[in-house]
């Protein structure tokens, strides 16, 4: 049965720049399933980010969808938001899927109470009783643990990073979207406040039958909250597979060298690793595999051949040649 | 550093960035021809003095380019040789307001407390005094004599504005970094401020400079049209106060009288602030001012 | 917090506070300036009238102090209080030229036009050049944006009293357009003030010429400074995630990006209209437009003391109080100004 939620296919996603085109995300196909918990793990540039955002279309003036489709399957139908019109994002937007940004505190405008951008949101999707709304924005203040009366009332500034993120999350609850997109979510809090937050994140995902996916370069948030894994490199998918099979027996030298960089607790200093190199110039690129520059275990042919996603055990995909030989991590 | 490499980069690299700005070229060209035209100018182009009772305001032909005035006398020659004293004074006060202000500026944001406070109550009372009124009333009052006097009166009001925002940008850059860096290597008060602040601020200053420099020019011939500067030979606020209380702006045949110095003066002001625009844009490579 | 403490903090209080020291000291430098400068104006009045009139130094002195509502036998500080306890009054003595005239008649008869004139000038500015520097900040890189601030660039730089000149000649003499010389005064001999048709007209084709010298000499600095606070206020994320949100455009626009983008223009606000207000003893002498600015030039070239010093102290309150009103409508619009001392 196909409990897809989502899926896109072969969509690629390219920046105008004074130096040439950028390939943000290239190629990427991934599938959604209700009510499981995806994570996007990549560094600065991987194209998680404009992966994430061009699912709601959100792309900024520079970026547009070269090929591709993103199918939405809801309501009984599917729908291609690539093609959606203005009229139809602005519907779908929210309602459907709903994104939170990074780190919440500019995401509020500074000269309209919180009251204000909740109707607003409300009314932008025909709610326009405001006892209704009312009644509704007290129960989701509630469920994010805010005190309602308090918040609602207040101006951003008047209100803590952490309590702004809550309000973020809550606002993007509000209308009961079957998707929550959410970028970055801890990153640029104090650490109390990232635990509160994944805390939330965790009720969130036991209590409503939401999907949602995680954009982060924090393998332990993944780690905390992910039912599958999908590791990015120069915009494109390297590995895909469920959380247990990514940590436990990664098969891709990149996400290998993203576990291997995570310092513990009881690690010395000495010990510390992190991936040699520099990120891939997403501009122009070489030929063969993108990580090739980067690799441990690269190989002659890396160098002219890009490899394709493998299924290596049952729903665990690598983009790698040696991925036979790469033993278990750790 | 060869002595080409310092020549490339007084002339030739300067002049690839502000070419890259359209405007500001054509800002800068304009600019410089105006100077060219006042300072050099008058070597070749003598002042028509002469009176000619059968030329009065004539057309421009092949021998008056711009006309006569209502006197018979070639107004173009007026024009290159009215730039001159309106500049050097404009330039006198520009420079006196933009030492104030930023010696009053960099000081108060430096030192804080308790100067600050001062400094900033005395900036912001003679900023609320409207500036021109003030400077019509003192020059009624005083009379003045002599062009550095007028300098002196312009550029000792006009410093307020500026010190407010040579301030804030000291405030802004004391912040910083690198500063912080300097600070901790203990490198001195005075090398801070000379080595690490100033030369950072040299844009901000330049840029402040060229701005006093148009407001004088404003309250310049404000003040002349208005017949309070008495002492002054043949300029182009002169021109346009003679026009305008010989009724010549109500004559038809007069208008070239009248409208050349308001162009002169007109391109001049355009040219200096797009110009300055320009270098905003260089001086600040991410291209947005403010903060 | 102690009340007194929550009182002196509030932010009004502390502008009110200042607003009156302010005018207190310009009030007080006024008095010093005119009594103690050399070749002040009461010591040229009182030689005038010995040499003119062939007065004693006594009736001469008398006569001066008549005229400047100055005691000048008493010590200095004693004329302070009593000239400071006039102005309180709203006494500013007699002028010289209109013998007889109370300066404080003439404030009254001048001072409504300047306020009616430029007033009506910063609103029409004001909302034109927002909206212009709002579309050409979404047009950005378009024809709109190249030719409106092209323009705008152009017109910020020619010092306004020269547009008014030029507008003079194109309008009223090139083109023929405008009876210049009837339209001199605020208004034709003859008609009653009311609230009618007729005098509406009257009035505001008489401030023609002034008004759109205003306008056009502050627009472009308007279009320009919006646009940029615009394009700052649009690369915000509370913008991205409004659209995020499926809020229309129009309700980005206006309460999102628009509401933002004019608050840092209040500061040049303020100053504009102090600007304005200076600009006006040029601008009104131009076109001979009866308001305080004309008085103020009038008066100069008059060298009519007791009128002179009491514009110029006029011209600086009004400011004073048009700032005011423009800060504590800002401290209104964006709520982060703290205003009280709570919290």
């Amino acid at each position: 049965m196909d409990t897809r939620i989502l899926s896109i296919e072969d969509l690629s996603i390219e920046y105008s720049n004074v130096r040439g085109k950028v390939k943000a995300v290239r190629d990427v196909k991934l599938d959604l399933y209700k009510g499981e918990n995806l994570a996007l793990i990549g560094e600065s540039g991987s194209g998680k980010t404009t992966l994430g955002t061009a699912i709601i279309r959100l792309l900024p003036h520079s970026g547009y969808i070269k090929k591709g489709k993103i199918i939405y399957m809801g309501n009984g139908k599917e729908y291609n938001i690539a093609q959606f019109s203005e009229t139809e994002l602005r519907q779908f937007r929210w309602k459907e899927i709903a994104m939170v940004f990074q780190s919440a505190l500019n995401s509020f405008n500074p000269v309209l109470k919180v009251w204000d951008q909740i109707f607003d949101t409300a009314k932008a999707h025909g709610l326009n009783n405001r006892a209704i709304v009312r009644e509704k924005a007290i129960d989701v203040l509630r469920f994010v643990q805010l005190d309602p009366e308090r918040v609602i009332n207040s101006y951003p500034h008047e209100l803590s990073g952490g309590m702004r993120q809550r309000v973020l999350i809550a606002l993007s609850l509000f209308l009961e979207p079957k998707i929550l997109i959410l970028d970055e979510p801890t990153t640029a809090l104090d650490i109390l406040t990232q635990r509160n937050i994944i805390e939330l994140l965790r009720i969130i995902k036991e209590d409503m039958g939401l999907s949602m996916i995680f954009i982060s370069h924090d393998l332990s948030l993944a780690a905390e909250l992910a039912d599958r894994v999908a590791t990015m490199y120069a915009g494109a998918i390297v590995e895909l597979g469920n959380v247990n099979d990514i940590f436990y027996h990664p098969r891709h030298p990149y996400t290998l060298g993203l576990i291997k960089a995570v310092p513990t607790v009881s690690s010395s200093f000495r010990e510390l690793y992190s991936i040699p190199g520099s990120p891939p110039d997403l501009i122009n690129f070489i030929p063969g595999c993108k990580f090739y520059p980067r690799c441990e275990y690269k190989i002659k042919d890396c160098e002219m051949t890009e490899p394709i996603l493998v299924e290596v055990e049952p729903r665990h995909f690598v983009a790698c040649l040696r991925y036979k030989e790469i033993a278990d991590g750790r | 550093m060869s002595l080409k490499h310092i020549l490339k980069s007084i002339f030739i690299e300067p002049l690839a960035l502000i070419s890259r700005d359209k405007a500001g070229l054509i800002g800068f060209i304009i600019l410089v021809g105006i100077l060219f035209m006042s300072f050099i100018g008058p070597y070749f182009v003598k002042l028509d003095t002469e009176v000619k009772l059968d030329k009065i305001y004539q057309f421009p032909s092949r021998e008056h380019i711009l006309g006569t005035d209502n006197q018979g006398r070639d107004i173009f020659s007026q024009i290159v040789n009215g730039g001159k004293d309106v500049i050097i004074v404009a330039f006198l006060a520009g420079l006196i307001s933009t030492l104030i202000a930023v010696t009053l500026g960099s000081l108060s944001a430096y030192a804080g407390g308790i100067t600050d406070t001062i400094i900033m109550f005395i900036t912001e009372i003679i900023l609320t005094i409207p500036q021109f009124p003030l400077l019509a009333v003192l020059a009624a009052f005083i009379r003045l004599t002599n062009p550095t006097m007028l300098a002196l009166i312009i550029g000792f009001l006009g410093w307020p504005a500026l010190a407010r925002a040579i301030r804030a940008q000291v405030l802004s850059i004391r912040e910083r970094d690198y500063i912080e860096a300097a600070r901790v290597l203990d490198l001195g008060r005075a090398h801070i401020i000379f080595s690490e602040i100033l030369p950072n601020m040299l844009s901000y200053i330049v840029i402040s400079f060229i701005m006093a420099m148009t407001g004088a020019v404003y309250s310049q011939v404000g003040l002349i049209i208005l017949g309070l500067v008495p002492f002054y030979g043949h300029n182009w606020g002169l021109m346009i106060q003679l026009a305008w209380t010989r009724g010549a702006i109500f004559y038809k045949g007069s208008i070239f009288y009248i409208l050349s110095p308001i162009i002169a003066i007109a391109l001049f002001q355009w040219s200096a602030i797009t110009f300055t625009r320009s270098l905003e844009g260089i001086f600040n490579p991410r291209l947005r001012t403010g903060e | 917090m102690s009340r007194f403490k929550r009182i002196a903090s509030n932010y009004i209080f502390i502008r009110v506070v200042r607003a009156l020291l302010t005018v207190f000291i310009v009030a007080t430098l006024t008095f010093f300036i005119v009594r103690l400068m050399p070749g002040n104006p009461v010591e040229i009045y009182i030689g005038q009238l010995i040499s003119q009139y062939g007065m004693s130094f006594q009736d001469a002195k008398n006569a001066a102090a008549a005229l400047f509502s100055l005691d000048l036998d008493a010590p200095l500080f004693e004329q302070y209080l009593h000239y400071m306890r006039n102005l309180s009054r709203g006494d500013f003595g007699v002028s010289f030229l209109s013998q007889g005239t109370p300066v404080s008649t003439m404030i009254v008869a001048y001072l409504p036009w300047t306020i009616f004139s430029v007033g009506i000038s910063i609103l029409i500015s004001f909302s034109l050049g927002i909206i212009l520097g709002m579309i050409a900040a979404y047009r950005r890189g378009g024809f709109f944006d190249l030719i409106t601030s092209t323009i705008a660039a152009i017109l910020s730089a020619i010092p306004n009293y020269l547009i008014g000149i030029l507008l003079l000649i194109i309008i009223g003499v090139q083109l023929g357009l405008i009876p210049v010389s009837a339209m001199r005064g605020t208004v034709s001999p003859g008609i009653t003030p009311g609230f009618t048709w007729t005098f509406i007209k009257d009035i505001f084709s008489h401030a023609l010429l002034p008004i759109l010298t205003y306008v056009i000499s502050t627009i472009g600095g308007w279009i320009l400074s919006m646009k940029s606070s615009t394009l700052n206020t649009l690369g915000e994320d509370y913008v991205t995630v409004a659209k995020a949100r499926g809020l229309s455009e129009m309700r980005i626009i206006f309460s999102y990006v628009g509401r933002n983008a004019i608050l840092p223009l209040f500061t040049s606000l303020t100053m504009q209209m102090g600007f304005l207000m200076g600009g006006s003893a040029l601008i009104e002498s131009i076109f001979v437009y009866k308001g305080i600015g004309w008085a103020l030039g009038a008066s100069i070239s008059q060298r009519d003391y007791p009128v002179m010093q009491a514009v110029f102290l006029i011209i600086t309150v009004a400011v004073i109080v048009a700032n005011f009103i423009a800060d504590s409508f800002y401290s209104k619009l964006d709520p982060r100004i703290k205003v009280g001392g709570e919290q």
